[in-house]
């Protein structure tokens, strides 16, 4: 997959991710959503008989999980979108600005991800702010830092890992 | 959830955390895409954690620019700290399983099967064409596979299943292990699974058939099925081609010639836990759950100590990991464990 595909891709997501994030990201009810959602998008990566023909398997995983999101949308009633990567119409629909009840939702989010954040090690808290708010690459972090590259890697992976949870935990 | 389980689930969200850097990082090459692919398809919560870390990072931008919390400051306090405290505050499962990311076992995983080619032929019965094909897994494997019916068949660690396919009848022989169906619903092909006493028949649903030497336990996640004795099995006969329902949520336990007469409540969730490659327990004697270890792990867990095998324990730990059991058995107040190249002892200290 060329460049500007993948960040098609990444727009595509960043534009309506929040479906999948009302799957990944809230606790109470939605929890077992997640899990039903990544166990249907498990069988449909299972089915894939040879890995090697998809050259950008993380695009393709949320392609995957967007439209069956999507879809699970849809059976509850509510609009629900195939998502076709081809089609640019369906893009451009999708890039519309999001509704004001879930930027409220985005505003709460982030607060509480922010009190996690402090809570991190500050090596790792350091390299989630050079890598996300500076735009530095890994080894500028690593020179930064005196570490690794793959020090770097890890650390991010980490921090990702424990918020994650965190904010799961939170609800 | 308990606290075992969402310590796995964090080791779980930190490799799914570090995959994503990886991405971020540049386009993966050819042995760390299939890696990749190998990490994702071991489990579903793989997936959970990978969608859930990516949609978490899409607020980090705005989230990590804290005003209260300048970037300098920060770095003043990673630089104050030391590297053990580091270290320290990473705790030390989550270390060392994190290493199985560039480790070549998960990639093992993909890279044996290939030599477990699904073995085929094809024969004739009752002048219908039936096509055969076996399917194995290997000590420590999993497996799962999307039959011509599309059926999806799942095998835990060693176990060998026969799938006979006619048109008017499919039937699975589970030789031994345990099995997963995921049934496909096909009017007037009814499927039949069998395995030692027990024989299930199904039309369209979910559920895990597990083959032991003295019984067979067949647990029921989606629909329903129905359970008699294998005909040809001793006591099949005078049961007359009873049959038993079993439902969603339900459990039967068929041994030698005897059929119970009714199903009972089963725990799905544990029952397919290894699914996900966790071994589930819930206040079990160590003895049970060092065997159930035993089934997935190269080396193989002694209790030394013949109290030891009573003591009761709960958790949830992944399957690939022995090594966090074992860090929890050494946890344990008076138990001693050692550990070398062929087995891990555990006794009364």
């Amino acid at each position: 997959m060329g460049e500007p595909k993948k960040a098609l891709i990444e727009r595509l997501f960043a534009a309506q991710g929040r479906a999948l994030q009302s799957f990944f990201y809230r606790r109470t009810r939605q929890h077992t959503d997640a899990a039903d959602l990544a166990q249907e998008v498990y069988v449909r990566m299972l089915r894939i008989k040879d890995p090697d023909t998809i050259a950008d398997m993380d695009a393709y995983l949320f392609t995957v999980a967007s439209n069956l999101a999507r879809e699970h949308a849809a059976r509850e009633g509510r609009r629900g979108i195939k998502v076709d990567v081809e089609d640019r119409a369906v893009l451009e629909e999708l890039a519309q600005p999001s509704d004001s009840d879930a930027q409220i939702d985005a505003a709460n989010q982030v607060k509480r991800l922010r009190e996690v954040l402090r809570q991190l090690p500050p090596r790792w808290h350091a390299a989630v702010v050079m890598q996300y708010v500076q735009g530095l690459s890994h080894r500028e972090i690593a020179e930064r830092l005196g570490v690794s590259v793959s020090m770097v890697k890890k650390y991010l992976g980490q921090a990702l890992g424990r918020c994650r949870r965190r904010m799961v935990r939170l609800g | 959830m308990n606290t075992g389980e969402e310590q796995v689930r964090e080791i779980i969200a930190s490799q799914a955390g570090e995959w994503l850097a990886a991405h971020r990082a540049g386009p993966l090459g050819g042995a760390e895409r299939r890696a990749f692919f190998a990490w994702l398809t071991a489990s579903p919560v793989h997936i959970e954690e990978y969608l859930g870390v990516a949609a978490l990072e899409r607020h980090l931008p705005v989230a990590a620019d804290d005003p209260q919390m300048p970037l300098e400051a920060i770095v003043e306090r990673a630089r104050a700290e030391a590297v053990t405290a580091t270290r320290l505050e990473a705790a030390p499962p989550v270390s060392s399983t994190l290493t199985s990311l560039r480790a070549p076992r998960r990639w093992l995983w993909v890279a044996v099967p290939a030599a477990l080619a699904v073995v085929g032929f094809a024969l004739w019965r009752n002048g219908e064409h039936v096509t055969a094909e076996r399917y194995a897994t290997r000590h420590g494997e999993l497996r799962s596979w999307q039959l011509s019916d599309d059926s999806m068949l799942r095998l835990n660690t060693d176990t060998s299943v026969t799938v006979r396919f006619s048109r008017s009848e499919r039937l699975v022989e589970v030789e031994r292990g345990e099995a997963l169906f995921e049934v496909a619903h096909a009017a007037g092909r009814p499927f039949r699974v069998r395995a030692g006493y027990a024989e299930v028949l199904a039309v369209g649903t979910r559920f895990d058939v597990y083959k032991q030497s003295d019984s067979t336990v067949v647990t029921v996640v989606e629909g329903e099925v129905r359970v008699g004795l294998t005909p040809g099995q001793p006591g099949a006969g005078s049961a007359g081609g009873r049959t038993v329902a079993v439902r969603a949520g339900e459990r039967l336990q068929v041994s030698q010639g005897t059929l119970p007469s009714t199903a009972v409540p089963a725990d799905t969730r544990r029952s397919t836990a290894w699914l996900r490659r966790e071994i589930v327990f819930e206040q079990e004697p160590l003895g049970m759950v060092a065997a159930e270890f035993n089934r997935y792990s190269a080396t193989p867990i002694e209790i030394e100590t013949p109290e030891l095998r009573s003591l009761r324990i709960s958790g949830v730990f992944s399957a690939d990991d022995a090594e966090t059991f074992v860090d929890f058995l050494k946890s344990l107040d008076g138990v001693q464990v050692e550990v070398t190249h062929t087995r891990i002892r555990v006794s009364r200290m």
